[in-house]
């Protein structure tokens, strides 16, 4: 079947009645990049807003752990590696202290990006002397890979630091607090490639919302928003795939084998948010003695639970629940850049902050409280 | 943090395997891919060094024009593409 154009799609969409308001969400980075490079908000036919939700690991990943990987990094004699945008996210401890990773690499850690988990395994077994710690924020789509590389073996020296996280537990507390107010869904495509776009059933079946999974390019977008307002303007809520190219039935069932196998399934807390049952990984008995919190106990401060919060004056936790825009955010464009970042949010490529400095917005529409997502 | 790129698979080697994009050459493991045939020639999305998913030529070439589009982004920031 030959694919539509994004101009085709927009068409269509102008061309479906006009709702009064319709919200419709996302909770993936790399689709709030896509609407943002694409200009897609623009180009919307009025009523229709597009909110950016809980679509950043790393934004959400607890301070705890952070905070835990700092400790490592500082105190044992260890290589601790994480995927690059982890190094510069904040944690909340006097500025006389390394309050980051790359902050604890400047007083002289051994702190080193990777982009795979692959590469930690090269280091480890490159250097079979040291300690490497592996401090792996993800979602499912990220977390895939992680479980292979514990399958395959992990070398002694190698332990790792989960702080992965599940995306549709973070879909259904919101739907099932009312802690934020949408009216439709926007599926991740990768998160839907492993795991299967069924995953998202529930959205429609057990909520009544109109659900797409949708890709990376604007025609799949278009396509999704055009899916999730046919089914508004038809009264009908279902799941549809406008990603089919690499979202198949069941999604990889390779994949979510490794990651059932290499993982149990646990509570996970969310930073800014709390725990969301069922949202985080922990490693399986049988994979115990790579497991960084138990290797290294000393490290872990339950305490900080409270202290862990999103810094001071910072709003990402309520951009992450897609409850405020980013620039409604009072440090937005303001003590919160990207070369000065005050919350996770602005610092990985993944935070809604982030991309939309990225893509021009600057100060100029802050609290303006007539476009708040969660306004009803 | 989920970007996948499409390669094409040159060579496999168990769960390794050789995959070409735009003239660049990685090392890509297929442990995900366990229950899916490939061969060279095929072409896989790939997300951190881990094929995820196959797709097809076409499918392929379509997603490397946007991805053109999100380097040229992403090449104006600190942060690099995973792949």
């Amino acid at each position: 079947m030959p694919r539509r154009s994004a101009q085709a799609w927009l068409d269509a969409l102008h061309a479906l009645p006009p709702p009064p308001r319709f919200r419709i969400m996302n909770v993936c980075g790399g689709h709030e990049r896509a609407i943002s490079r694409a200009g897609l908000r623009s180009l919307m036919p009025a009523g229709i807003e597009l909110i950016p939700g809980p679509g950043c690991p790393v934004c959400v990943c607890p301070e705890e752990d952070i905070h835990q990987a700092i400790q490592l990094a500082l105190h044992e004699e260890v290589i601790l590696v994480a995927f690059g945008d982890m190094l510069r996210v904040p944690v909340n401890v006097p500025r006389s202290r390394p309050r980051s990773l790359e902050a604890a690499r400047a007083a002289g850690a051994d702190v080193r990006p990777i982009a795979s988990p692959r590469d930690a395994l090269r280091m480890a077994r490159a250097e079979p002397d040291r300690e490497v710690v592996f401090f792996a924020a993800g979602f499912e789509t990220t977390m895939a890979p992680v479980a292979a590389m514990v399958l395959e073996g992990l070398p002694n020296n190698l332990s790792l630091l989960l702080s992965g996280r599940r995306t549709w537990p973070a879909v259904a507390m919101l739907l099932e607090t009312g802690e934020t107010a949408f009216d439709a869904l926007v599926a991740p495509g990768h998160v839907s490639a492993v795991m299967g776009p069924e995953e998202w059933d529930f959205v429609a079946t057990d909520h009544g919302l109109p659900v797409a999974v949708a890709g990376f390019e604007s025609a799949s977008l278009l396509a999704a928003f055009h899916a999730v307002l046919r089914q508004r303007s038809a009264g009908a809520a279902r799941r549809e795939n406008t990603y089919p190219e690499v979202v198949r039935p069941g999604g990889n069932p390779g994949a979510r084998r490794c990651l059932e196998t290499a993982f149990e399934i646990v509570d996970g807390n969310w930073r800014g948010i709390g725990t969301i049952p069922e949202s985080g990984y922990a490693l399986r008995p049988a994979f115990a003695a790579h497991d960084a919190r138990r290797r290294f106990p000393e490290h872990a401060a339950p305490d900080r639970r409270r202290a862990g919060e999103m810094p001071a004056g910072c709003d990402c936790a309520r951009v992450v629940l897609g409850r405020i825009y980013p620039d409604q955010c009072r440090l937005y464009g303001r003590a919160c850049q990207p070369r000065h970042p005050v919350g996770p949010c602005m610092v990985s490529d993944e935070g809604a902050c982030r991309i939309w400095w990225s893509s021009g917005v600057r100060q100029t529409e802050v609290a303006n409280a007539e476009k708040t997502p969660s306004t009803l | 943090m989920c970007l996948a790129i499409p390669m094409r698979i040159v060579a496999i080697d168990g769960f390794l395997a050789r995959c070409e994009a735009r003239g660049v050459e990685r090392e890509v493991s297929l442990f995900l891919m366990q229950e899916t045939d490939l061969a060279p020639g095929d072409h896989v999305m790939v997300h951190v060094g881990y094929a995820i998913q196959k797709i097809s030529e076409a499918d392929a070439a379509e997603a490397w024009a946007l991805y053109d589009e999100m380097l040229e982004t992403l090449d104006g920031e600190a942060g690099a593409p995973r792949a």
